[in-house]
């Protein structure tokens, strides 16, 4: 069932608001029409949680509005535009505007524009079809939540029984930047490369396994002597509950920023996942199990700080994860993570950690409308040092429009 | 030297029109569509993306069947947005450029005939409908003749060589399942005129052909699993309108069907959604046989 309408009979820009106004009706066949669909997620939270964007009280997550469709018989196009409230502020953000080729021969697609990266499991999914409410503390630490960025992908997928797929991509990476760079930032600032693989056992079991590499060309800080403009050291120390503040005040003022709290030069990941259906029959029943490990290498560039070897540290981060749907309308999660890292503070690298225990609920009426419930525990040090350990959430988030992909 | 280079030249070229010579690889959606392949390009190598104990709405496009669908010549499947969830994606993954088109390597069966139910108007709160009508086109005999004879033209077209063997497969198929029209209608008159409840519309086809009345649906709406309210309210007309059976397929949840069939004092049948969905139904000719078969046992 998908809401598709006429790109010729209506401009694109006329389109935009009429598909929430207005009922779209259904005409043309898949690879003529346009589908277009949109994503409702609406939260109350009773308390501000470490590393989160979601304020306290009643707030919007992302509200998304996305067209695609086929271009022609080379090309496929997908825009998507993210709708966010927070602080009182509405931000309009496009999140991924890219082209992918269609046709090219021997298992290769090339992706260019703006579209999230392919490494690790979950950063190429959207955020409206996670289990919980946030991303791992892994991802909103190194990735910004979710890493999309300007650039182009090569992917190639080998002719294999077992899947086998592998990938270059670069980026401008301005998001993944340092606070403090050396020099001018590049303006490619980002590469990655990523192998994935996959498989069944069985009727009833399916895996995939993937290892990334991201080199970011501007993830190094650059730790001079002096560090007297460095005013959020203090700040630190009570309550840093937002990942904005402080780190990246120098470069974006207004509104907030999306970008990786922690960088660094090389970026290293493996994740795993592994479903299993009664008979790889999803509809009644589900379980899925996933886990990804990531490590921040290079830090810091200090050539003029004394002692080198005491700067030679990684920040790391992994979380493991299961989700059981126990019938078609009741799903409920366990997920557990944590991240390591150091910052540094007056010449000397000090660390801090988070663990997070995430429990959710959810109810699914059909498989476009999700109500869920989610206790999450913060058990943070230092810079991650919650204001109250616990929270609870309440989530809805709902598609319209086109079917969404079931993406594994 | 120089034999040993026209040596080389000739083993290339013999190796050359054996791959082109090579089996035809085919990735069906349904184990329905597997079936027919089969019957008309045995030499085929044929995969089923899922099974009858799958809910082909319900699939995830997992990394396996993107690494089949990239090595597939022709992709055959149901159509009518029935894999709306997850062909997409796999086209999408599997940068597969010779099973995208629909005049070409793509082929939806539901696109060779009319489908039943076609809505002008579809909308959410209907549940899971679909505007071009009905998919489970399998079920009617006479249609499934009209897909396979497009089939062949299909398979003719993507392997040419091959044209041939393809026209001959298809006339004694042809010849065969005329014969079983014959004798599973002769063999079903018994059904015509029952009434049954079922779970979604899943045998629209193969009730309207056996002229079977499926007055009421487990599901309250489409997609959506049965209800307790429901359920009592099934109860109550099951009893009015003389329902003889409840009527499942191989991939639904028994439950609700099993307390209907308790409480209205009705026996509950599990029919194969297609082939492998019990173990009488080995191809196309004995899923139909099981089918009527198990429906003229519930009658008894």
């Amino acid at each position: 069932m998908t809401a598709k309408i006429n790109v010729s009979k209506l401009g694109l820009f006329t389109v935009l608001p009429i598909a929430f106004v207005a009922n779209v009706q259904a005409k043309n066949p898949q690879d003529s029409g346009l589908n277009i669909s949109g994503v409702l997620n609406g939260y109350y939270q009773n308390s501000e949680k470490v590393l989160s964007e979601k304020a306290e009280g009643f707030g919007l997550g992302e509200t998304e509005l996305a067209l695609s469709g086929a271009v022609d018989n080379a090309f496929y196009g997908k825009l998507t535009s993210v709708i966010e409230s927070a602080d009182g502020d509405t931000e309009f953000e496009i999140e991924e505007a890219f082209i992918q080729t269609q046709a090219l021969p021997n298992g290769f697609s090339v992706r260019a524009g703006r579209f999230m990266s392919d490494i690790g499991y979950l950063n190429n999914q959207h955020l409206h079809t996670d289990a919980f409410v946030d991303r791992p503390a892994a991802y909103r630490a190194f990735l910004g939540s979710h890493y999309f960025d300007d650039g182009v992908r090569i992917d190639y997928i080998a002719p294999t029984d077992i899947y086998w797929a592998i990938g270059i991509e670069a980026f401008k990476g301005q998001k993944l930047q340092a606070e403090e760079l050396k020099g001018e930032a590049k303006s490619v600032g980002a590469y990655t490369f990523y192998n994935k693989f996959g498989g069944d056992i069985g009727n009833s079991s399916s895996w995939q396994l993937g290892l990334s590499y991201l080199r970011n060309e501007n993830g190094q800080a650059f730790a001079a002597e002096h560090h007297d403009d460095e005013a959020d050291h203090d700040e630190h120390e009570d309550h840093h509950n937002d990942e904005h503040e402080g780190e990246h005040d120098h470069e974006e003022q207004a509104g907030h920023n999306h970008g990786a709290s922690f960088t660094g030069k090389n970026l290293f990941s493996a994740d795993v996942v592994y479903k299993w259906a009664p008979q790889g029959n999803y509809k009644y029943q589900h379980l899925t199990l996933s886990g990804e490990y990531f490590r921040l290498t290079d830090i810091f560039l200090a050539e003029e700080i004394e002692h080198q070897s005491e700067l030679d540290k990684d920040h790391q981060a992994w979380y493991i994860s299961g989700v059981y749907q126990f019938s078609p309308q009741w799903s409920t999660g366990v997920r557990y993570g944590r991240i390591d890292t150091y910052h540094l503070h007056e010449e000397v690298l000090e660390s801090a950690s988070l663990k997070e225990t995430e429990l959710q609920l959810s109810y699914h009426h059909s498989h476009f409308s999700t109500i869920r419930l989610q206790y999450t525990h913060q058990d943070g040090t230092e810079m991650f040092l919650p204001t109250n350990e616990n929270s609870i959430t309440l989530q809805f988030i709902m598609t319209l429009g086109a079917h969404s992909a079931h993406q594994f | 030297m120089h034999i040993n280079s026209k040596l080389l030249l000739a083993t290339a070229l013999l190796g050359l029109s054996q791959m082109t010579h090579a089996a035809l690889n085919v990735f069906a959606c349904e184990p329905e569509y597997a079936a027919l392949v089969k019957e008309l390009a045995p030499d085929a190598k044929v995969y089923s993306a899922t099974t009858a104990l799958q809910d082909p709405h319900h699939i995830q496009a997992r990394p396996s069947l993107i690494a089949k669908m990239r090595r597939a010549d022709l992709v055959v499947c149901a159509g009518a947005d029935l894999e709306i969830g997850w062909l997409p994606v796999l086209q999408m993954k599997a940068a597969n450029a010779r099973v995208r088109d629909k005049s070409k390597g793509l082929f939806f069966a539901t696109e060779q005939v009319e489908t039943l139910d076609k809505l002008d108007k579809v909308d959410r709160s209907m549940g899971d409908v679909h505007e071009k009508g009905n998919p489970h086109v399998h079920f009617d005999p006479n249609r499934l003749l009209l897909i396979a004879k497009a089939l062949m033209k299909r398979l003719s077209h993507v392997d040419p060589s091959q044209s041939v063997h393809y026209h001959q497969q298809y006339e004694v198929f042809e010849h065969k399942w005329q014969q079983a029209i014959t004798r599973w209608q002769q063999k079903a008159i018994a059904l015509q005129g029952k009434n049954v409840i079922a779970y979604h519309s899943s045998f629209r086809y193969l009730f309207k052909w056996l002229q079977i009345n499926q007055v009421d649906d487990l599901e309250p709406k489409p997609g959506l699993a049965p209800t307790t309210s429901h359920l009592a309210q099934l109860l109550k007309s099951a009893n009015n309108q003389r329902v003889t059976a409840v009527i499942l397929t191989s991939y639904q949840d028994t439950r609700g069907g099993e307390w209907l069939s308790k409480r209205a004092k009705i026996p509950m049948v599990v029919l194969p959604m297609s082939i492998g969905g019990n173990d009488d139904s080995q191809d196309l000719f004995s899923l139909y046989d099981s089918v009527i078969n198990l429906l003229l046992e519930s009658g008894q």
